[in-house]
């Protein structure tokens, strides 16, 4: 839940709004922590919303589900008790309104094309359509909003706050072409003839990694994406109208410690599931907020840490019978460091009809296949320019997870200032010529 | 936005669309796939693009109506919108000039066939056609097929039609008489794993199209997983085609599994329906039916 008003002023006074402002050093994206506080705490929610605007346009999405590194660079982190700074920018998102209408800069006559309607995308979109550049969306699914939409389930990001994020982004004058999908429905030759000066490429890195263990290809065995899509974007979610229009067990094991899997263990347990969490590392290691984890807890979701999945065990019909996992442990090898180690003799089963794989992201694979002569990295990411942004190829430019590979969502905005400044830069260029 | 513009039943449960998609149309080659959505909140399903259309800026789909998505499909009536189709989705065929080449095809196989078909057919290669079904009833898109194969051949197993017995009795015979160049088989994965280990045999390149569950028909979800020589590939991004030699089917064959799962979790009954009763007094009252009862 939100903050209430009275909580929300108590918390904005205890923030000292110092002068070094480590909070705005931390934050990817730079937005006025000090500013949009002072704000609140004047009780002018209004004002501390459109402070916010000015550097993020995701205000409602950011307040919900960010990973907040502002806070951990609070000063009032060493008594342990940093200001809610993340809180505070959901009360101003969720009760602040917006005085002055958003204004429409005079388009310069330059087209721009974002392929994929992520955050990331849009993000970099609303910078642009900022400037006056005529910026249009290219997204393959049916509404915009990417990872936040199929991804990110409804108790943590409610689709009526991100609808009403995007509306806002459109009001600025980006135009969004859904169930258009770049390479297939429309591809590089045919933008480039309609008259686009510049691309930005904000695919994202969704392609799950494959867990190579024996028995992944029974039936009942799902990846990370494959759930949590067909759960929100098919409307089985907790508050559904409809019944989960694909076969779930009773029991279900988790695999994997990001976001991913804690977002599919809560949205398996809100379907009424009894849910395991299973991965190698400690509690601690997790890559999700604290707070979050202690959340999971608390609902009841059953922790197996120090876990190595080694094989899905299947019955005589070829579904999922169980997991079969080996203990782990720090041990320290010969040259004195501490390392994962199997505990001999270990192994257990955990009991599961339905087994769900989040174990990381690549990017996606088909980038390549599209533009030919795209620089790529090892693991799959595409090769940029630190300070602009441009690829290999000239004129596209690249933002966000695609980049840099499975990364939080402020990281992958981050790239967005960046890259408008890049493309200030080559269009002006391009002038020139 | 996509509007249907034109409604058919081709055969038992089996229903042809068409549905004006301008883009799509004007892209659209052999092999290649939609993702077809009916309305908000449903299931995603792929459909192959069976003919385009360009100049008037209509696809055409084919397909069985079996499960919750596809029953939904088929019960729009013209001039109703689709709710979201994407596409064109996958790698086209390659279609190349190869000399004999048997097409072989059982149930809705049959419609992502035709396209294959006539493109093989107009590039100069002689096309035999082997369509199957179960009975006569099931068989579709017959005369489509007769223009666009040199020959065909049909088999229906309960022998209602033509010759009884598999498709793949016939492509075995054929096979043997004649000198074939390429096969290439679509439908069930048995016939398909069947056709691949006969020519396997004898040296023959085959390819296929395989139809696993998809979600997105993006490359995200992971669930079109296929291990093809090897390695994990996402069938949604590298295929439908594939060379039918280095398919693993038998771990195609424990994902397809769940496919059926599906179906039969799909077809129990809703619990939200009223059951059908005795006509009550009123109805009957009101039929006049009470009057003749003393």
């Amino acid at each position: 839940m939100g903050f209430s008003k009275r909580t929300a002023l108590e918390e904005a006074r205890r923030c000292p709004q110092c002068a070094g402002s480590e909070c705005v050093k931390a934050c990817p994206i730079k937005v006025n922590i000090p500013g949009f506080i002072r704000s609140v705490r004047e009780n002018n929610t209004g004002e501390a919303l459109e402070i916010i605007k000015e550097s993020n346009c995701f205000p409602s999405v950011c307040g919900r589900i960010c990973s907040a590194p502002c806070e951990k660079a609070c000063v009032l982190k060493k008594e342990d008790a940093p200001v809610a700074i993340r809180a505070l920018e959901r009360f101003a998102a969720d009760y602040g309104k917006q005085r002055s209408p958003n204004i429409r800069k005079e388009n310069n006559g330059k087209r721009i094309a974002v392929i994929g309607g992520g955050p990331s995308g849009l993000f970099a979109a609303y910078k642009l359509a900022k400037k006056g550049y005529r910026v249009t969306v290219f997204e393959s699914l049916e509404k915009p909003g990417g990872v936040l939409r199929y991804g990110v389930p409804e108790f943590r990001l409610p689709k009526k706050v991100l609808d009403s994020d995007i509306s806002d982004i459109k009001a600025h004058g980006v135009t969004v072409m859904t169930n258009c999908f770049f390479g297939q429905t429309v591809d590089l030759e045919g933008l480039k003839k309609e008259g686009f000066n510049a691309f930005i490429l904000a695919t994202g890195a969704a392609t799950p990694k494959f867990l190579d263990i024996p028995g992944v290809n029974l039936a009942g065995v799902y990846y990370g994406e494959e759930f949590l899509m067909r759960v929100n974007l098919m409307k089985a979610s907790f508050f559904s109208r409809q019944l989960t229009a694909f076969p779930l067990g009773k029991r279900i094991a988790v695999i994997g410690s990001g976001n991913t899997a804690l977002d599919c263990a809560r949205s398996a347990l809100r379907l009424g599931r009894e849910v395991t969490l299973v991965f190698k590392n400690t509690e601690q290691e997790m890559r999700v907020r604290t707070i979050e984890r202690k959340y999971a807890k608390e609902e009841g979701i059953k922790f197996e840490p120090l876990t190595r999945p080694a094989e899905v065990l299947s019955d005589d019909k070829n579904f999922v019978r169980g997991l079969r996992c080996v203990r782990m442990d720090y041990a320290e090898d010969a040259s004195g460091k501490w390392k994962l180690e199997e505990v001999p003799s270990s192994q257990f089963e955990v009991k599961a009809d339905t087994v769900v794989i989040a174990v990381g992201h690549v990017p996606n694979s088909n980038i390549k296949m599209f533009l030919p002569g795209l620089e790529l990295d090892t693991d799959g990411s595409v090769v940029v320019d630190a300070e602009t942004g441009e690829t290999s190829l000239t004129g596209i430019f690249a933002a966000g997870n695609v980049v840099t590979n499975a990364q939080p969502l402020v990281n992958a905005l981050a790239a967005g200032d960046s890259i408008a400044k890049g493309i200030e830069q080559y269009l002006v260029g391009v002038k020139n010529e | 936005m996509f509007e249907i513009v034109n409604r058919q039943i081709l055969s038992e449960d089996i229903k042809r669309i068409s549905v004006l998609a301008k883009d799509i149309a004007s892209r659209a080659k052999p092999g290649q796939f939609v993702a077809v959505c009916p309305e908000e909140g449903d299931e995603r399903i792929p459909l192959t693009i069976v003919d385009s259309d360009p100049s008037k800026g209509t696809i055409t789909l084919i397909f069985h109506e079996k499960g919750q998505t596809t029953l939904k499909l088929g019960s729009l009536p013209i001039k109703e919108n689709i709710y979201s189709i994407v596409g064109p989705l996958g790698k086209p065929s390659t279609v190349e000039k190869k000399g004999t080449v048997i097409c072989i095809a059982t149930g809705v196989g049959i419609a992502q066939m035709l396209p294959i078909a006539r493109a093989y057919r107009n590039i100069g290669n002689k096309v035999i056609g082997i369509i199957g079904a179960k009975s006569k009833r099931r068989l579709m898109l017959e005369p489509q097929m007769r223009i666009c194969c040199n020959k065909l051949y049909i088999a229906t197993e309960d022998g209602s039609y033509e010759r009884k017995g598999l498709a793949t009795d016939i492509l075995k015979k054929m096979i043997n008489e004649e000198t074939v160049n390429m096969v290439y088989a679509i439908g069930a994965v048995e016939m398909m794993e069947n056709v691949c280990a006969f020519t396997k045999e004898k040296k023959i390149k085959t390819f296929v199209q395989l139809n696993p569950i998809m979600v997105d028909c993006m490359g995200m979800c992971g669930s079109c997983r296929v291990k093809v020589s090897g390695k994990m590939v996402h069938a949604c991004i590298e295929g439908p085609e594939f060379d039918g030699h280095k398919v693993d089917f038998n771990e195609f064959k424990l994902r397809s599994n769940s496919l059926e799962e599906l179906d039969e979790w799909y077809s129990q009954k809703s619990q939200l329906s009223t059951p059908i009763k005795e006509p009550g007094i009123l109805t009957r009252f009101l039929w006049g039916s009470q009057k003749e009862q003393p």
